[in-house]
């Protein structure tokens, strides 16, 4: 094992660890504010992929006019989500909410593909395919950019949480009532949240849409992102990042030292491994708010 | 006036304490109980066979869940794992020459085991928190068993039930198998029934409620959690044996993924946390919808010559079914089993509204 | 009424409604099939395009007079690769008349197998299912009628063979999804390396592929002299990407059958130039059966879906699965003209295929009592930037290796199967 091929993986893990840790900002955004476990960041970042590439296509438009109008598609599509169903839901069990969620996983995995058809989409951001050389090192320009622009938008939320919309919103998390109570808007607040959530989905759908294609199987996202929301603890965006970085070069390490020994993709069990050992450890993520329980 | 209740008092505790103390009650249980006997011969082989049996089945699975995410209120994403642990145990002991009667009960045990540990996790964490825990439970479940060749059956990875009997009947054929199915499910129904009465039950309630406060009137909340997961665990593994040889017939990893545990998770949750009634409703919902919806959009495209492209038909069903859940649960949020038990209360004094209950 | 009471009691009102708006072809003379498949879930990536090619075959057949003045009807649902529900359509076809399936999904065929096999109803498992059901002793109503995957991995290192003369001292490596599916062509490949004395380099990846970035960097570090990947939808559009991005050369990666247009389109076709993979049947409108359904189908505007399919990968296996299944008809009336028509009577049929090439579409499929495989021949075939240009001539390899691997699966069903 040669430390050119461990530095490889390294960093081509932390970097697809970004864009797992893109799709999980969604799910931290919602949670901080409404308390509610997002279970559709997976199926609404495919269809952000879609949104762009049905803009792309019968619109006939150039791709930097296409995203930025998807996004803003998408954060209306959030604020829809959170206006048509989960206003109802305020105040009930979590878990009703989770499979509320859940359900609109389902419809979307339904509407996109029979809407614009089932066949891969091909989504082309126009970043070279040739490979890039640092040393015996390759750098996967890809997941270069798409890595880069993770990190970039997981640092403007971090940014936007310190604005006066920020302290806003953690208010909300803090304490619905009490936000009330003097004068903030809570549901604007929360509608916010989830049209955030839609945009950056949106973002995480069009970078691995651009490396994979676009199908329903960009929904799957959403296990790897609940997993990095978790071990970063639910409501932090710093822990995100941080998470989204362990899991991607854990899971890439993994790949290239475990599996050769037993002969079997371990990744996601190397990944998941490591979070519950770190649960143990910190039952609220590593940066996770502990909650204190009264009797 | 179906229930007859207004006016009625019990007017001694053992009558009071019956499981359904309502006559009406009574007969809908024993009527559908009759109907559940003589199915067979009533209902055409294909609702027997297709409807009624993977019904029973799953509706097991989801009580033996609801145990321990209604009663205990802990969440369990790997229940298809447990399942899968009871199937591979039982296929493999039968397989071995042991009677099947003993493999039942040992794929319940093993299951039993094992799950019980994936309960430590829940000593520590919680909600969600406990959620990515099972999750990873799972994972390493599939993988164990799907990468050894001495459990999976090599690079086919599907391992063939052999003829087996149970107490002296052959499980072959329909009949058999669709009796042994619902005999194993009244046992389960009738432990869930009553589990809520005993104080192993109430123990549980006060850890759903909340595990500090349980712990402070005395609940050994450590104990009780374990106990809830070696129970729930040991119904799944005797599920997971009841699906492969009365349903499956054959046994290969993929058919317990994932998916199997987010599907029983979601009958369980629309059909009602903690109800009985519910785990059976949400088996029929989450199971069934999608294949009614299915050839319910199938015959109107073709019978009213409706055009439109093969994709969006095929997944026009998918769109509808999420759109009920979602539909469901704004609607009624505490699930199948409370709408049912909406209707019953306003029948229950009907028509006197007046009348206390 | 029987009827009524079931659908009330039953509870499921609305699957009485199944029975509601069927076409009233029960007077014509039908051979009825079977196709649940898998159009919702993992499956996607080939279904619609099958089913179309499908489809249009029996369009073909049934506008010229269908087989013996017998129209072939196949009864359409989705299955979404959910063994209950796949259960539920075969027992409904089943009752409706059916005398054939087609699941068109790797788990689904293996659990139906006991099923079918108990039944009698013929079950033909495209270039999936159960490898082990080629010995049609052992699964007499089984029909893969297509080589399996370990004949496809015996062809592609046999072609590697006859490109580098040996392969003593080379490398492949193998790339391969972490399922049944995928570590299936092992035995076959750690036999062949053993005997022609290459180095096997395995990677397995974890489904469903979308991310394989800590895969390739290892591959590229290999030096392989050939590269085979293996696995089924965004897998291999995932795998094709890498691949290119390390700057794999493009010409020594090679695919089992599940490769198509549509994957070279998502990776970019111009860059993928080169790329190899396995074909059962040929590709593209030139054979004269696509040629007579562009003419008489599609040109009237019977065709079952969009015409730019029409000619692609998928869609021509289709195409080929129908065909073969016309034929066992053919052959079943040439047998018993009066039928019944019945799963054992379209058996008899299937088993009397013999070099049936369907116009130069197929490599000469021969279905007897013991090979229902067909005879394991297919070709390569290489992309050239627009489509896919085969290579070689039809040929079968390695068969031996991969008879004993039949047998040796096939004999462990038969001890613990009834």
């Amino acid at each position: 094992m040669d430390l050119w091929l461990i530095g490889e993986l390294a960093l081509t893990g932390a970097l697809v660890g970004l864009m797992y840790a893109l799709v999980a900002v969604g799910i931290v955004l919602v949670y901080k504010t409404s308390g509610v476990a997002n279970f559709a960041q997976g199926a609404i970042a495919m269809s952000g992929g879609y949104a762009t590439w049905a803009i792309a296509a019968f619109l006939g438009l150039p791709m930097w006019v296409a995203i930025p109008l998807a996004l803003v598609a998408m954060f209306g599509f959030g604020m829809l989500v959170e206006h048509a169903v989960l206003r109802h839901m305020v105040g009930q069990p979590v878990i009703m909410i989770i499979m509320v969620t859940f359900g609109i996983e389902i419809f979307l995995r339904g509407f996109m593909p029979g809407t614009f058809g089932v066949a891969v989409k091909r989504l082309d951001l126009g970043i070279p395919q040739a490979p890039m050389f640092l040393g015996e090192m390759l750098i996967n320009r890809a997941y270069l950019v798409g890595g880069a622009v993770s990190a970039a938008l997981i640092l403007a939320a971090i940014v936007l949480f310190n604005s006066r919309a920020g302290i806003v919103m953690r208010a909300v998390s803090d304490d619905q009532g009490a936000s009330w109570s003097v004068g903030i808007r809570v549901e604007r607040a929360i509608a916010v949240a989830w049209g955030l959530a839609g945009a950056t989905a949106t973002a995480a759908g069009i970078l691995w849409g651009s490396v994979q294609g676009i199908d329903w199987s960009l929904s799957l996202l959403l296990m790897k992102a609940l997993a990095i929301a978790i071990l970063g603890g639910l409501d932090s965006i710093p822990g995100v990042l941080l998470a989204g970085l362990i899991v991607g070069v854990c899971e890439s390490l993994a790949t290239g030292v475990i599996d050769p020994l037993v002969g079997g993709g371990t990744r996601d069990i190397v990944a998941s491994v490591i979070i519950v050992l770190t649960l143990l450890v910190r039952p609220y993520g590593l940066f996770g708010r502990e909650h204190i329980e009264r009797v | 006036m179906l229930y007859r209740r207004a006016g009625i008092r019990h007017t001694s505790y053992p009558k009071e304490r019956q499981l359904w103390p309502l006559p009406f009650d009574r007969y809908l249980v024993t009527a559908v109980a009759l109907f559940l006997l003589a199915a067979p011969f009533l209902v055409d082989r294909l609702y027997l066979v297709a409807y009624l049996l993977p019904w029973i089945i799953w509706s097991m699975a989801a009580l033996g869940l609801n145990l321990l995410m209604g009663g205990a209120g802990q969440i369990h994403l790997a229940y298809g794992a447990v399942m899968a642990i009871g199937a591979y145990t039982s296929v493999h002991l039968v397989r071995a020459g042991v009677p099947f009667e003993f493999a039942l009960v040992a794929a319940g045990l093993m299951s039993a085991a094992i799950g019980m540990i994936f309960g430590v996790a829940a000593l520590r964490v919680k909600a969600l928190y406990l959620a990515m825990s099972t999750l990873a439970m799972q994972y390493i479940v599939d993988f164990v068993i799907s990468h050894s060749p001495a459990i999976s059956g090599g690079t086919q990875a599907t391992i063939q039930v052999p003829p087996v009997s149970f107490l002296g009947i052959a499980l072959e054929g329909d009949l058999p198998m669709y009796y042994f199915a619902l005999a194993v499910c009244v046992v389960v129904t009738l432990f869930m029934l009553n589990v809520q009465r005993t104080a192993f039950g109430r123990a549980l309630a006060a850890v759903r409620e909340k595990d500090y406060a349980a712990e402070v009137i005395g609940v050994d909340t450590f104990k009780y959690k374990l106990l809830a997961f070696w129970t729930s665990s040991f119904i799944g593994g005797v599920v997971g044996a009841v699906l492969v040889v009365s349903y499956l017939r054959s046994v290969s990893p993929d058919q317990f993924h994932i998916e199997l545990s987010v599907q029983i998770v979601a009958m369980v949750i629309v059909g009602g946390l903690g109800s009985v009634l519910g785990s059976f409703f949400g088996a029929a919902l989450i199971l069934f919808t999608p294949i009614v919806l299915n050839n319910l959009v199938g015959a109107l495209a073709s019978g009213l010559g409706i055009a439109m492209s093969a994709d969006l038909r095929a997944h026009i069903p998918l769109m509808l079914y999420g759109a009920m859940i979602v539909g469901f649960l704004v609607l009624e949020p505490l699930g199948l089993a409370k709408i049912y038990d909406n209707v019953r209360n306003y029948f229950l004094v009907w028509p006197f509204r007046h009348a206390r209950r | 009424m029987r009827l009524d009471r079931r659908t009330f009691m039953a509870g499921t009102a609305a699957a009485g409604l199944v029975g509601f708006g069927k076409p009233a072809l029960a007077q014509e003379k039908v051979v009825k099939i079977g196709m649940p498949m898998d159009f919702t879930r993992v499956y996607t990536f080939v279904t619609a395009e099958y089913s179309q090619g499908h489809r249009d075959y029996l369009t073909l057949v049934n506008e010229r007079g269908g087989v013996n003045g017998h129209k072939i009807v196949a009864d359409i649902t989705d299955h979404a690769n959910d063994i209950p529900r796949a259960i539920e359509a075969y027992e409904r076809m089943k009752r409706e008349g059916a005398v054939l399936i087609d699941p068109l999904s790797t788990p689904v065929a293996r659990a139906l197998v006991p099923r079918a096999l108990e039944d009698k109803i013929n079950m033909i498992t495209t270039l999936s299912g159960r490898s082990d059901a080629a010995d049609g002793t052992a699964f007499p109503y089984v029909m893969p009628a297509s080589p399996n995957y370990w004949t496809q991995a015996g062809i592609l290192i046999d072609y590697f063979r006859q490109q580098d003369k040996d392969l003593k001292g080379k490398k492949i490596v193998f790339v391969h999804i972490d399922t049944p599916f995928g570590r299936e062509p092992l035995p076959i490949l750690q036999a062949l390396a053993a005997k022609l004395g290459f180095t096997l380099q395995t990677f397995p990846y974890t489904p469903p592929g979308n991310d394989q970035a800590a895969i390739w960097p290892q591959v590229r570090r290999a030096r392989p002299d050939w590269v085979v990947f293996w696995g089924a939808g965004v897998g291999q559009t995932t795998a094709l990407s890498e691949a290119v991005r390390n700057g794999l050369p493009m010409d020594r990666l090679s695919s089992s059958v599940w490769l198509s247009e549509s994957d070279m389109e998502v990776v970019g076709k111009d860059a993928v130039k080169g790329v190899i993979k396995f074909e059962a049947c040929a590709g593209g409108r030139d054979p004269k059966v696509i040629q007579a359904i562009l003419k008489d189908v599609v040109g009237k505007g019977k065709g079952a879906g969009p015409e730019g399919k029409v000619g692609t990968s998928y869609y021509n296996i289709g195409v080929m699965m129908a065909a073969i299944v016309a034929e066992g008809v053919r052959k079943a009336f040439e047998k018993a003209p009066n039928g019944p028509i019945t799963g054992p009577w379209l058996n008899d049929g299937l088993h009397a295929i013999a070099n049936f090439t369907a116009d130069g579409m197929l490599p000469g499929i021969t279905v007897t009592k013991e090979d229902h495989q067909g005879g394991g021949k297919g070709r390569v075939a290489r992309w050239d930037g627009g489509k896919f240009v085969p290579q070689t001539d039809w040929f079968t390899a390695n068969q031996d290796l991969v008879w004993a691997e039949i047998r040796k699966y096939s004999a462990e069903f038969k001890k613990t199967g009834k």
